[in-house]
């Protein structure tokens, strides 16, 4: 019988994929490039959404929207993974993400034709968010059910290739999303793409929702929870017995701090905090940092394929582990290289300009909130370090005696920082205020202009030698995501049994992504903001991965022989 | 499995034509927070963009989902 078995498995491996497995694999990635798009489409065209639907709000409101919007990414997403999760193990993984990819899918393709404020008044932002609220959910759902899908599908010794092509799709997501956007508005003029023309990618979508929904209603139930379901073995209870019993709390738990806390601030510090980086603090226009990051982005898409096979031969562990340790010994140097390569005149300004703030630290707060405003931060302290920040210049901290008013000094030039105040209701500046922080921030853009800090970095010539510099920093940063993130999905899917798998995986997935990732910007910024040096966000990345990287080595076992059905 | 290397390249070399063709000036920062767009004081603004920022790529506190 073992013998019959392992023929079998090294059958398995041997065979090319089959068309069925393929149409797993195609059905289940176009609905993950759709979730993907989608989401670059909201971040991309979020300026006009904004001016049609938020702009004619009072403040209270905005920041209520804000909230709401940020709910939806941080706790609506990881309660979608339960709701979805749950249905997933309960009726099916088919029939579960056919409903995600149909809320999804409508849900954008409603804000498409959504009538603006002008048009409805307030019902407008509120409908709105309640999309977006909707999408959170749904993509909660989402990944866990391709995942889950796929891997139940591939036969053994062939999970992480087959699962790899789902991760593949984040490149393919923004690709798409550009050529739509930038497409419908080169066609249309910059004029129509604001008043209207924004809405085409939105209504766009519904065209790749009816082709997944098409392709996934003509598939079959993943074999593993047809079989399930067969001999009655259904979990009835997947909330309670993924996070009620400690035998099985304890690997959702290790998943999270072992594996995808890692793996998502790699991702995100590989993708987006790099192109943060390259056009906000190294002041690379912003045009030549897109095509730049693009470029890097399709140059790396294959390693993920790469990494995920890779992974059936080798094992997840050491490439996720690696991947993650590569990350925290180099972050460092390849940042400053991107700084050398992109930016060299900032990098000897860096060097040789000395700046110090000279401040009563009890007026300095942290600043890193993710939905903190401009107007929460008053105090001189507190605007000299945002403004220096902003400006990508480092400094030094200096103690004043409680009382004393902050000062800058950038070389032999000393600057004292506004105290600002706002108006009733604290949603903006009065007008005393706003006029001195602006004109502290032209007197410490002239001192820092004499301090050989550049106000903007040198045009870099396209596919020139110093292009390829950064492009090749970029693609080593995104390779480390694919290294980390390539086998993730099949590894996930092996830690968890059948019955409780959608539910157990979608959780942590969800968690590290959303919370370790897309905290990210905010707590990089109040890190510089509060140390002075423009590379001391980079430990948030750097501790979060190390710690990952000891939890996963000492507690996480390998998975890529595990037999997913032995469970069941 | 070279059909798709082909599909691939071909796809990518579309994207990045577009991409560079229309100047490239697009907000590629992932999900935002800030509701207003980017206009508004009161909006989300942790990590702010600064002044070289073109209005069309406003960087708010944002987050990615993957």
């Amino acid at each position: 019988m073992a013998t019959a078995s392992g023929a079998m498995k090294v059958a398995a491996h041997d065979a090319p994929m089959t068309s069925e497995e393929k149409k797993v694999i195609f059905a289940s990635s176009l609905g993950t490039v759709f979730e993907w798009y989608d989401f670059y489409l909201y971040g991309s065209l979020a300026v006009f959404i904004g001016k049609q639907f938020f702009a004619a709000l009072d403040p209270t409101a905005q920041f209520i929207a804000s909230l709401l919007a940020f709910a939806a990414g941080f706790i609506v997403r990881p309660f979608g993974a339960l709701v979805f999760g749950r249905l997933g193990d309960m009726i099916g993984r088919k029939y579960t993400f056919l409903v995600t990819i149909l809320i999804m899918g409508l849900s954008t393709f409603i804000v498409g034709i959504l009538p603006s404020y002008a048009s409805i008044g307030v019902a407008a932002p509120i409908i709105l968010v309640g999309l977006r609220i909707l999408q959170g959910l749904a993509l909660g759902g989402e990944y866990g059910g391709a995942a889950t899908y796929v891997a139940e599908h591939a036969p053994h010794g062939k999970r992480g290739a087959y699962t790899a092509w789902i991760q593949t799709t984040a490149t393919l997501g923004l690709m798409l999303s550009l050529m739509v956007i930038l497409g419908t508005r080169t066609f249309l003029g910059d004029v129509a793409f604001g008043d209207w023309g924004w809405r085409v990618p939105f209504i766009v979508s519904i065209l790749l929702l009816a082709i997944s929904v098409w392709i996934r209603l003509s598939m079959n139930e993943s074999p593993a929870f047809k079989k399930m379901k067969e001999e009655g073995k259904v979990s009835k209870a997947p909330l309670s017995e993924s996070f009620g019993q400690w035998k099985n709390l304890k690997i959702v738990l290790l998943a999270l701090f072992g594996l995808v806390m890692g793996q998502g601030v790699v991702w995100y510090t590989g993708q987006f905090y790099a192109l943060f980086f390259l056009a906000n603090v190294l002041k690379v226009d912003s045009a030549t940092a897109n095509i730049m990051v693009a470029v890097s982005l399709i140059i790396g898409t294959p390693f993920f394929v790469v990494f995920g096979t890779l992974s059936d031969k080798i094992g997840r562990k050491p490439i996720i582990l690696a991947g993650m340790l590569l990350a925290v010994l180099t972050y460092f140097p390849l940042f400053k290289a991107l700084t050398g390569a992109a930016n060299p005149e900032l990098a000897k300004a860096q060097v040789t300009a000395q700046i110090s703030v000279k401040a009563d630290p009890g007026t300095c707060s942290f600043q890193g909130s993710p939905i903190a405003r401009e107007v929460d931060f008053l105090s001189g302290c507190d605007i000299a370090k945002r403004a220096l920040t902003q400006s990508s210049a480092s400094y030094e901290n200096v103690a004043a005696p409680a009382g004393t008013p902050t000062t800058i000094k950038v070389g032999d030039k000393e600057l004292t920082p506004p105290t600002a105040t706002t108006t009733a209701g604290g949603h903006k500046f009065d007008d005393a205020s706003a006029k001195a922080i602006a004109a502290f921030k032209k007197d410490l853009a002239e001192a820092l202009k004499a301090a050989g800090y550049p106000p903007k970095a040198k045009p870099i010539e396209f596919m020139g030698g110093q292009w390829w510099s950064v492009v090749g920093i970029l693609t080593i940063l995104v390779i480390y995501v694919t290294m980390v993130y390539g086998p993730i999905a099949a590894m996930l899917v092996e830690l968890f049994p059948t019955r409780i798998r959608y539910t157990s995986m979608s959780l942590p997935y969800h968690i590290g992504n959303g919370w370790f990732g897309g905290l990210l910007p905010s707590v990089t910024f109040a890190m510089v903001a509060a140390n002075g040096n423009m590379y001391y966000g980079l430990w948030y990345p750097i501790v979060i991965a190390a710690v990952c990287f000891v939890i996963g080595l000492l507690f996480v076992r390998e998975t890529k022989d595990v037999d997913i059905y032995a469970r069941d | 499995m070279w059909k798709l290397l082909v599909a691939f390249i071909v796809f990518a070399a579309v994207a990045l034509f577009v991409l560079k063709k229309s100047g490239g000036n697009v907000d590629m920062g992932g999900e935002k927070h800030d509701v207003t767009g980017g206009h508004s004081e009161a909006a989300a603004s942790a990590p702010a963009a600064p002044a070289s920022v073109p209005a069309s790529a406003p960087v708010a506190a944002s987050a990615a989902s993957n």
